[in-house]
């Protein structure tokens, strides 16, 4: 079986959007789990400021996921327009 | 599965050029339009000092996002930006909720709602750093470190409306991506409201938070 033109172009595309969200997951998850590892010791230290602590945390890793969002965002291009 | 990729478009024809309408995102938008004018129009229907329950779900968020206004700009601008941040928070996290009711879309699904309210915000934001420090400032403010960074700061205002748009709508886009994937693969059962509830109730508004906070701390920081 040989894959030629757009179907090996068509195969790349999907091993491209593999590599690139499973490369991509790796930042997000480190920071997400670094966010919450901190917000817990500070919860732990301050247990009356829980609510606004939590709140913060969720902000902060709302936006540090965005960069496994683009991930995501080229991956789905890669999968539905190329 | 199929109606995954799938969209309804409308292609009206126009000098030779050909103008695309996307039908389900300009339907979904005006139902939230509609909710929310409904909304606010039954909120501020009966204004009475001992308030009834829709006023004061109305009162709430108006002080709450008067406070974060408040906090990020000064007490005068406040005045001027906040009904803007509220009306943008309602409005984002109506529609992101709106998935969750079934045969209806989430409008901040298509990228262009999130780009073209992200555009919004970025000139809203120079607008009011050239009302509120002058021309001269505001044009230096790009020269600011060094001379010959002025490119990066160019570029890195642009950045600023791509990463905001982009983040709403990937979060949108992808988690309502994997709700299908999940319903399909355990035939709908089960699991398909819970995923709903967090991709599209918890997800949703912190997204819309998150859009609504930044776009204030952009104008705050075009106008310090």
């Amino acid at each position: 079986m040989d894959a030629t033109g757009g179907e090996f172009a068509k195969g790349m595309a999907m091993l491209g959007a593999g590599i690139a969200m499973g490369l991509g997951a790796i930042g997000p998850g480190i920071g997400e789990g670094f966010a919450a590892g901190k917000a817990c010791e500070a919860v732990g230290r301050r247990p009356e400021e829980a609510g606004l602590l939590t709140r913060t945390m969720l902000v902060g890793q709302a936006v540090s996921e965005s960069t496994g969002i683009y991930s995501l965002v080229v991956a789905l291009l890669l999968i539905f327009v190329v | 599965m199929h109606d995954l990729g799938r969209i309804h478009q409308l292609i009206v024809p126009l000098f030779g050029h050909e103008m695309t309408f996307n039908i389900e995102v300009i339907v979904m938008t005006w139902i939230v339009i509609a909710g929310l004018l409904v909304f606010g129009f039954l909120a501020s229907r009966k204004r009475r000092l001992v308030p009834g329950s829709l006023q004061v779900i109305g009162e709430f968020f108006i002080r709450q996002f008067y406070d974060l206004a408040e906090d990020a700009l000064d007490k005068e601008m406040a005045k001027t930006y906040a009904p803007l941040i509220c009306a943008l928070f309602l409005f984002l996290v109506i529609s992101n909720w709106l998935g969750i009711i079934p045969h209806l879309e989430e409008p901040t699904k298509d990228l262009n709602t999130p780009l073209s309210l992200g555009v919004m915000g970025f000139f809203i934001a120079h607008y009011a750093g050239i009302k509120a420090k002058g021309i001269k400032a505001y044009a230096k403010a790009y020269f600011e470190p060094v001379f010959f960074i002025m490119p990066l700061n160019v570029v890195g205002e642009f950045a600023k409306v791509v990463s905001i748009s982009f983040r709403l709508f990937g979060n949108i886009m992808g988690g309502s991506i994997i709700i299908l994937v999940v319903s399909y693969l355990v035939y709908s059962m089960v699991l398909p409201p819970l995923l709903n509830a967090f991709f599209g109730l918890f997800v949703g508004t912190i997204q819309a938070f998150v859009f609504t906070m930044l776009t204030l701390v952009y104008i705050s920081v075009q106008v310090k």
